[in-house]
């Protein structure tokens, strides 16, 4: 006889092994000019990704700029913040 | 109005006395409020060593909001925010002060000489993540949001949040000027 798992038993995160994401923020401070120059500096984004990952933010407050492991994703995060940004990790909740 | 300036494959900036006085006044502001004199004086703090053995045991989340900005939280989750924190912060905090010491040892030399004057070879990023730095701060005291400039154009002259609007918008333009160099 099988027995139903509860919900903490099931970590689907870990099942499918889902990567960490970096999340960077919208705030009225940073500059348009400098969240484009900063992402093309830490990630090596053309000028149109950066531009448009940086309208992401603007527009819809937060925009997703990188993904892998965590420890990865903790390195962006600090880089982030080294440049005044507000950055946060988590992992995707993307299925 | 002072302006920074591509020569050759480096940077300048043009500052008057007055200016420069702003500026070293908020970078030591800013350095003070960041713990200079603390536990990163009295050494190198890239040696691993002594980074490790000043390691204070208690990290914690700054109350003050203008530090928790420049500091932010790496993760929503309280708990894995602060072992974060314990382990990054004291990096993160001096790379800050880093930038805003060379920044004011260049300020110093025009303030001392008691005249404006033309800033070389300056190191561009270094600038704009300390010029970013010092906007985060003002924008954290003066509650900066999209309305913050008509409130500004609007303010009586005599209003004391007055002169400090403005130096704000000037950072911001100032570093505007140099990204319009860069990009």
């Amino acid at each position: 006889m099988s027995k139903t798992l509860t919900k903490d038993e099931v970590n689907i995160s870990e099942l499918l092994d889902r990567p960490w994401i970096t999340i960077v923020w919208d705030d009225p401070v940073n500059l348009m000019t400098y969240v484009t120059h900063v992402f093309i500096k830490l990630f090596g984004f053309s000028k149109e990704r950066a531009h448009e990952l940086m309208m992401q933010v603007h527009d819809e407050g937060r925009a997703v700029v990188s993904s892998g492991t965590r420890e990865e994703m903790e390195r962006d995060v600090q880089r982030l913040h080294e440049h005044g940004l507000w950055a946060t990790l988590q992992r995707d909740d993307k299925i | 109005m002072s302006s920074f300036e591509k020569v050759g494959d480096g940077f300048s900036l043009d500052l008057t006395l007055d200016e420069a006085n702003i500026l070293v006044n908020l970078v030591e502001q800013l350095l003070e409020l960041l713990g200079e004199g603390d536990f990163f004086h009295h050494y190198d703090s890239s040696d691993p060593l002594a980074q490790l053995l000043a390691m204070p045991s208690e990290i914690v989340t700054p109350d003050d909001p203008v530090l928790l900005r420049l500091l932010p939280n790496a993760y929503a989750d309280p708990e894995a925010a602060s072992d974060f924190r314990r382990y990054t912060e004291p990096q993160l905090r001096g790379a800050k002060q880093k930038n805003l010491r060379l920044v004011r040892e260049e300020l110093t030399i025009l303030v001392d000489e008691n005249h404006g004057g033309v800033i070389e070879e300056l190191n561009s990023d270094v600038w704009l993540k300390a010029l970013n730095d010092l906007r985060i701060a003002l924008s954290v005291r003066l509650e900066i949001d999209e309305t913050s400039f008509d409130k500004f154009e609007m303010l009586p002259d005599e209003d004391p949040q007055k002169p400090v609007y403005a130096v704000y918008f000037w950072l911001g333009w100032l570093q505007e000027n140099l990204l319009g160099l860069l990009l």
